[in-house]
Order: structure tokens, then C-alpha cells, then sequence
């Protein structure tokens, strides 16, 4: 039992009826790191962090925060621990205030001052005294936050925290945890978009139909990446395909949709668009196609297999 | 799926439960007949002492009316256990001033719940009807036409040992020779103890008919048949009744002879 | 969210140390109060219960015809006494129940409704903790309702219709001040019954995660009992159903009172409510929260 562990999580499995949400899942997050849990939607996320909250009792495997567990400590293994499960419930039939007023109450209260100060970060002040029911989706998420801070919590606990939001919401909900997280905050976080790990976190777990396909930081993750490929749209299809085949090191292909995708080493890529130009193949857009760490992501998550995990040579690159 | 099979489960760990709670119990009712006659007789006597009250008479308490009761649930082959409308008690008491008739009761009908209540009607003609005329003028409810009373379920259950004779009364009203000229008579047997049993004599015009023995369960009816026929031209026929067991009619019942050629007389009262 | 805090910045750079809260026993309690009083349904439910019974004796003390089939109904438009016994014996039959799962029923279901379970069970009070403040919450509104209940019947009864001598169940005559007393005890008596009631609502309430079936379902169960009572032949399950105890309280107004229906109703309330709340807290223990 490490203390510097925030989280640590050991071969958890939960089973609903015959569905496997979560498969023998192993999580360890150090004290005042971000780390990120990725994963699409059904991977078994949500659920594993409804477990750490123990809204959900695990069929086997332990989990420890901050070095206790729920059948040891009870309900104070969250001393210390905030945050929220999907989109944050309040009382509709209560304002803002009325409602973090009542958490106060469930927590043991707390010091004077904060419950303003909370909503002043979340910058709710002015709508505090409406009843939740006539909120908006973000001054819910928003309040939510304010809650999770009422806690002066250790460790912050956010499934897609981001999920929902307007791209300016999206903006400040990521700099608000990067903020916490210069604070010294352990940061957990659930996300299904690998552009906002890649961003805020310094490791992560990919997670898949409730197994792990991948533990480690991101730079990890980023020496893995493949090379996504590039996205081609020309003049002449037909001939930029042909022109293709003639250059040995990269591959052109043609997908179900009509689209060309051209992938190979960055050098022999340039040379090959150099030809399409001589060749008169006028170039309409040549874009990536998607972030290397992107399309890591879904090879992880498509594989069954998740050879990925410990042979990188056996990583599978686009056919030749 | 795991709810159901659940609460299924649960459902018939529950019925299992409650069937053995009833048939450990043997499921026999709190409803008894001396449970009925005590609670009866204690209620009738202080509603009838408060009538008394009403009506201005101050010589009566409920001691001294010694009110007696005997209960029967809808005749003699049904056990006397268990709620129902088809209870009947004939009450006894001691009213110096209001004696009752000859056979020493009124019959009161209950109708007797399962939460070990009852509602009663009493017998207008021995205690009122509907309303009463008190000193004053003013008409106000009769407190014994019709009550209600509840009694201990777990109340004294030996038996009181009241019995009352059965009363019978001849319930034709008009008496129809048959082709050879011979009568018979309808009985009714009343509640009480031991049915009604005797002997009648008919007698017609001066001549004796014929002397016949009866044996009529309580709570049933029965017809007696005379031998001789009846005398042509008789108007009527007069019924002495002696019984053995029960009580019957104290002088001479007279009832009319239905006969398309027979002069109609005035109708005899028949007691 | 864009403005930096240098308040909130500059209180700690490292992780404070994880604060020590203990919610006080009654925090939880408080609380659920404070929930159920800034919702419309309760202020509701005691109004009726406040008003309704004035309402009811106004029209029975209007009528010619008194209603014999209950209990002291022939001596409704005489007695005050009588009159306020009628309305008990009214109220035992579905309105209890109803006043108290109106509450009850909804308390555990309303936090499935509205997908909250997740926001209190994420604080620093024990699901224990919250199901004993909800029961707590429910018990004491079901005995504030009661109480509201008898003391406007038993007013607006005398007040109509006065505070004359009353006939007892053995026909005796019973003085006003001493059927004051009974009457008030023949209300009282209504609220283990009433509490057995406010369990089966709690547990349909915790078991259907769903407010309709937490009220109607003990109405409807409630229904079902007096029928059963009610026909010869089941005896032996008389004493095992709730609602026989709401009829417990006959034994006070006989000569001499008998008092064993009383008891034996308290201790089935009793054993209703046990069971109820110990399975309906086992169901809350055990649950996978995966909703909301």
C-alpha cells in the first residue's frame, strides 16, 4: 500500500447481468498528477469511477484512496475526494445556494466564506439564488464544480467534465483543472476526446469494453503513434492512384467513401506530392488526418486483441 | 430479470408465511354466542334503563332488569360462530311496569360483523318504535329501536346458559279443505331451545276434528293434518294447542274455512 | 471562469491536508426537513388535513339522515363526540394511509426521479445515515399530520355540534369530559397503524424507485387489507393485517374497556414496521447506484 497513491485500484471487475462493464481493471494515480481514464462510450469508464465513489460495489478487486477502502474506512474513504458521476443532479425545486447550502450540511459543514467563494471560481454568484430547475445544461456542470470545491477536496473526481459544454464552456472547464491542478490538486478525470488528455494529463489508462488497452503518460503514448496519414483530394484521382503505386514507400488508398488517403514516411510523402504537382494533379486539400495520438486512440480501442499493449512492433500500420 | 425472480420469491415466502400464521390458528372466529349474549343483554339493559329515563321513569337500573339473552346463529344446524345478518337473540328482562308476553322474550336480529361489532332491531312492539315522545313533548330517538355494540374478542366465552322456549303461532290465514273435506294447519316453530312439540285439537261447528301430535324443529314450519273432516257449513275452526315443549298460542286460535259455498265471517285473530 | 482567484491562489500551493468532517447525527435530518419543507407537497397535505374535517362536519352536521353504517354515525348530528369518532372511522379506512405515503412514498423515489442519489451519496454522510434521516422525516410528518387531523376534527365537531353526554358501545352513558378524554385516545391509537403504513410506503418507495407507486401502492394495499378483514371465513389473518389495528380503539368506549385489540395492534404496527424499514434499508445498502 503505497501512501503516495491517490487512487490505487487492483484487478476490479464488475459483471451486470451478462455484460462484463468492467474486466480486472488496474489504476494507480500518484498524488498531485492529472491523470486521464480514456475511452469511447461503454468502455467501462463511468462505471469504474462510480465504484471509487462507491455508488457501485465491485464483484471483486480492491480499491484504495488515499490508502483506505470502502469496506475498511466507509464513507470517509471521501474525505478529501470530490467531484461528479456524468452530467451533475441538483434539486430543481431549490436554488443554486439552497442546494450547495444543503451539501455543506451533508459534509460536516464548511469554513465561512467558502460556499461564496466556490461559486465566485464558477462564477455563478449572480445566478445562485434561481432554482436549479430553470438552469441551463452548463450552469449545472458549473455548479457542479462549485459543489465538488465546498469539499476542499485532495483529489477531484471528473467524469467527462467537458461532455455537453459549448466550445467557450469547454475552454474554461479545462483551464479551471489546469488551474487546480497547478494547486497541487490530484486531478482524475474520464474523457472520451484524446485531444483534451493529451492536453491537461500527464498519464493516462485507455480503457476498452471495460478492459485496459493501455496504461502510461503520454509521452509513452506519443513514441506509439503511428502515423496517421494524410487526407488527399485532387483534380485527378484516378491518376494521383496511379501515380501512388509508382513510389514504393508509401501506400495510396482509395476508401469505401471515394476519398483518398495517402500514408507513409514524412520524406516519401513530400516526394510524392512533388510528382502529383509535376504531373499536373491539381492538389484541392491535403490535410492530416488525424492527430498521431488520435489515431492511436481508436487503433487501441478497435483492437480485441490489444497486442498494442506490450509489442509495439506489432503495431498495425495502414496495408501496404 | 433477477428483480422478478426476486420479488416472486419474496411474494411466495410471504404467502408460505401468512397460510401457516392462518392454519396454525385453525382460523375460528372471535364471534361467539355467550361473547353475543353477555355483550347483548349488558347493552339492551342500559339503553332500555335510559329510555325509561327519557319516557320519565327513574324506578328502573340496569341490575334490576336482569336482562338475559340467548343467541342463535340461523337455526339449529348452523354453528353459532362467526359474523353474519342472520344472527337472532330472544332477550329477556324484568320490567315491573311492562311485563312481556307469555313466552318471556322479544326477539331481537343482529347483523354481527368480523371486527366484533354488531347492529340490532329490536321489537317494536315490546320496545318502541323509531322515535319516542319524552316528558317534555319533543319526539327524539328511541334509544333501543336500533343500536350498536361491540364486545371483547377475548371475552368470556363459557357458556351463559340462558335457553328460552321456542313460540309457536299458527300462520294460516284461512284454512282450505281438501277434496274429502279435511283441514290442515300451518305452524311456524320460532327460535329457542328445543323446537316445539305437543299436541292440537281442532274442533269445527261443535265437533271435535280430531287431536294431532307436532314436532317442529325450532326455525322451520310445519302442517298439521286433522283426521275428520270438517263439517259442511262450518265457518271456522278452532285450534287449542298444549305443547310439551315450547310455547304456543295460550287460548284457542280461530281460523276462518276457505270454501266458495261457506259464508265468510269475520276473521278471527290469530294469536 | 476566466478571472484568476489570487485569494483562492495564494491560500495553499501545496494540498491542504484532508479536512476531518463528521456531518452532527441530526445533519442529515435537518437536512431532509428543510427539503420537505420548501416543497409544495407537504404545506398541502397539512392544510388539507386541517381543513377537510371542518369541511366534513359541516356537511354531516347538515344532513337529515344521519350514516348508521358506521360506528356512532346514528348519533352523528347530535353528539360532538360522535361526530368526530364518524371521521375517525372515515379516515381509517384510506385517507391515513394516503396522508402519510403522500410524504413517505415519495422521499426515497424522488431522489431516483431526479437523479440525485449520485450528488448525496458522494458527500461525507453514510447511506445509513440518510436512510435513518428519511425515515425519521416521514415518521415525524406522519404523527404531525395525525395530530393536525384529530385536533381540527375533535374542534370543529364540538364546536357544530356540541359536547353532549355520549352513548357508549355497551350502551352506556359516558360523560362529557370522560369522552373527551377517549376521543382524543381514540385518535392517538391511530398512529401505529398509521407509522406501519408510513414503513410499506417507504419500502415501495425504496424498492420501486418510483414516487406514483410509493403513494398509491400502500392506499391501494390498504384497501385490499380492510377487504380481507372484512370476510367471514379468514379469520385467522384478522389480527396479521394493519388496518385491523385502526379499529383497535372500539374497546374504549365498551363497559367494562378492554384494551387486548390495542395491544395486539401495536405490537402487528409493530412488526410491520420492522419489517418494512429493515428490508427497505437492506434494498438501499445493497443497490448499485447506476443511474442518476
Amino acid at each position: 500500500m503505497n501512501p503516495a497513491l491517490a487512487v490505487d485500484a487492483r484487478g476490479v471487475t464488475k459483471t451486470f447481468g451478462s455484460v462484463r462493464a468492467v474486466d480486472d481493471i488496474s489504476v494507480q494515480v500518484a498524488a498531485g498528477e492529472v491523470y486521464g481514464v480514456l475511452g469511447p462510450n461503454g468502455a467501462g469508464k463511468t462505471t469504474f469511477l462510480r465504484m471509487l465513489f462507491g455508488l457501485i460495489r465491485p464483484d471483486s478487486g480492491t480499491i484504495r484512496v488515499f490508502g483506505r477502502t470502502w469496506d475498511e474506512a466507509g464513507v470517509e474513504v471521501l474525505d478529501g475526494v470530490a467531484g461528479f458521476i456524468e452530467s451533475p443532479r441538483f434539486y430543481p425545486y431549490l436554488t443554486g445556494r439552497a442546494n450547495l447550502a444543503g451539501l455543506t450540511l451533508l459534509d460536516g459543514g464548511t469554513p465561512p466564506g467558502l460556499l461564496e467563494e466556490v461559486l465566485d471560481v464558477v462564477e455563478m454568484s449572480d445566478r445562485a439564488d434561481q432554482l436549479v430547475g430553470g438552469y441551463s445544461y452548463g450552469m449545472r456542470q458549473r455548479l457542479g464544480v462549485a459543489a465538488s470545491l465546498l469539499r476542499e477536496p485532495r483529489l477531484l473526481v471528473l467524469d467527462e467534465p467537458a461532455n455537453g459544454l459549448d466550445p467557450a464552456g469547454i475552454r474554461d472547464m479545462r483551464a479551471l483543472v489546469k488551474r487546480l491542478a497547478g494547486r497541487g490538486l490530484t486531478v482524475l478525470l474520464s474523457s472520451h476526446d484524446m485531444e483534451e488528455v493529451e492536453e491537461i494529463c500527464d498519464n493516462v489508462t485507455i480503457m476498452t469494453r471495460g478492459t485496459v488497452a493501455f496504461h502510461g503518460s503520454i509521452a509513452e503514448l506519443r513514441t506509439r503513434a503511428p502515423d496517421p496519414g494524410h487526407a488527399l483530394a485532387t483534380t485527378d484521382d484516378d491518376r494521383a492512384l496511379a501515380l501512388g503505386a509508382e513510389h514504393p514507400r508509401i501506400s495510396v488508398t482509395r476508401d469505401p467513401e471515394g476519398a483518398l488517403a495517402v500514408t507513409g514516411p514524412p520524406a516519401a510523402v513530400s516526394s510524392y506530392v512533388g510528382a502529383l504537382v509535376r504531373a499536373d494533379v491539381g492538389l484541392l486539400a491535403f490535410t492530416p488526418a488525424h492527430t498521431p495520438l488520435e489515431a492511436l486512440f481508436f487503433m487501441l480501442t478497435d483492437d480485441p486483441t490489444h497486442q498494442s499493449l506490450h509489442r509495439p512492433d506489432r503495431v498495425r500500420v495502414a496495408a501496404r | 430479470m433477477r428483480r422478478t425472480v426476486l420479488s416472486v420469491l419474496v411474494a411466495l415466502v410471504a404467502v408460505v408465511l401468512l397460510s401457516s400464521a392462518v392454519l396454525a390458528r385453525g382460523g375460528t372466529s372471535t364471534v361467539t354466542r355467550p361473547r353475543l349474549e353477555r355483550s347483548l343483554s349488558a347493552t339492551f339493559a342500559n339503553l332500555y334503563v335510559q329510555q325509561s329515563h327519557v319516557l320519565g321513569r327513574h324506578d328502573l337500573t340496569p341490575d334490576s332488569l336482569h336482562a338475559r339473552a340467548m343467541c342463535d346463529k340461523h337455526g339449529p344446524d348452523v354453528a353459532d360462530v362467526g359474523p353474519g345478518g342472520d344472527w337472532v337473540c330472544l332477550v329477556g328482562w324484568d320490567d315491573p311496569k311492562q311485563p312481556l308476553p307469555p313466552e318471556g322474550y322479544g326477539k331481537f336480529e343482529l347483523n354481527v360483523h368480523s371486527n366484533d361489532c354488531y347492529t340490532v332491531s329490536g321489537p317494536s312492539k315490546l320496545t318502541g318504535f323509531l322515535t319516542i315522545t319524552d316528558t317534555a313533548g319533543k319526539e327524539v330517538t328511541n334509544p333501543v329501536f336500533e343500536f350498536d355494540g361491540c364486545f371483547d374478542p377475548a371475552g368470556d366465552d363459557s357458556p351463559t346458559g340462558v335457553e328460552f322456549p321456542s313460540l309457536l303461532s299458527l300462520t294460516s290465514t284461512g284454512l282450505t279443505p281438501d277434496d274429502q273435506g279435511r283441514v290442515g294447519v300451518q305452524v311456524s316453530c320460532g327460535p329457542g331451545s328445543d323446537g316445539c312439540s305437543g299436541t292440537m285439537v281442532a274442533t269445527a261447528a261443535g265437533h271435535r276434528l280430531g287431536q294431532a301430535p307436532f314436532d317442529v324443529a325450532e326455525q322451520s314450519t310445519s302442517t298439521i293434518t286433522f283426521p275428520t273432516a270438517v263439517p259442511p257449513g262450518a265457518g271456522e275452526v278452532s285450534f287449542e294447542v298444549t305443547t310439551t315443549t315450547g310455547i304456543g298460542p295460550t287460548s284457542p286460535a280461530s281460523i276462518d274455512v276457505q270454501e266458495s259455498t261457506a259464508t265468510a265471517g269475520a276473521a278471527a285473530p290469530v294469536e | 471562469m476566466t478571472a484568476v482567484q489570487t485569494s483562492a491562489d495564494a491560500r495553499a500551493v501545496e494540498p491542504a491536508p484532508a479536512p476531518r468532517r463528521r456531518p452532527s447525527a441530526l445533519a442529515a435530518l435537518r437536512w431532509e426537513v428543510r427539503k420537505l419543507r420548501a416543497q409544495r407537497r407537504a404545506k398541502a397535505v397539512l392544510l388539507v388535513a386541517l381543513v377537510a374535517p371542518a369541511v366534513i362536519v359541516v356537511v354531516i352536521h347538515g344532513q337529515s339522515r344521519p350514516p348508521k353504517d358506521t360506528l356512532f354515525g346514528r348519533f352523528a348530528t347530535e353528539n360532538g363526540f360522535a361526530l368526530s369518532l364518524l371521521v375517525l372511522g372515515f379516515a381509517s379506512q384510506w385517507v391515513l394511509p394516503l396522508l402519510t405515503s403522500i410524504v413517505a412514498g415519495d422521499l426515497f423515489a424522488s431522489e431516483d426521479q431526479h437523479g440525485t442519489w449520485k450528488t448525496v451519496l458522494t458527500r461525507s454522510t453514510s447511506r445509513s445515515r440518510l436512510f435513518w434521516a428519511k425515515t425519521a422525516t416521514a415518521v415525524g410528518f406522519a404523527a404531525l399530520v395525525l395530530l393536525v387531523l384529530a385536533a381540527s376534527t375533535i374542534v370543529s365537531s364540538l364546536l357544530a355540534v356540541g359536547h353532549q353526554p355520549l352513548t357508549g358501545l355497551t350502551g352506556q352513558t359516558v360523560p362529557a369530559a370522560d369522552a373527551l378524554r377517549l376521543v382524543a385516545v381514540a385518535w392517538a391509537t391511530m398512529l401505529p397503524p398509521t407509522l406501519a403504513f408510513t414503513g410499506v410506503a417507504i419500502l415501495l418507495s425504496v424498492w420501486s424507485r418510483n414516487p406514483a407507486v410509493g403513494i398509491a401502492a400502500p392506499v391501494v394495499l390498504g384497501m385490499v387489507m380492510q377487504l380481507v378483514g372484512a370476510l367471514g371465513g379468514v379469520e385467522a389473518l384478522r389480527p396479521l393485517l394493519v388496518t385491523t389495528s385502526f379499529e383497535s380503539w372500539h374497546g374504549l368506549f365498551t363497559q367494562p374497556v378492554f384494551t387486548g385489540p390495542l395491544l395486539d395492534g401495536l405490537l402487528v404496527s409493530a412488526a410491520w414496521c420492522g419489517f418494512t424499514l429493515a428490508t427497505a434499508f437492506v434494498l438501499l445498502r445493497r443497490r448499485d447506484i447506476t443511474g442518476g
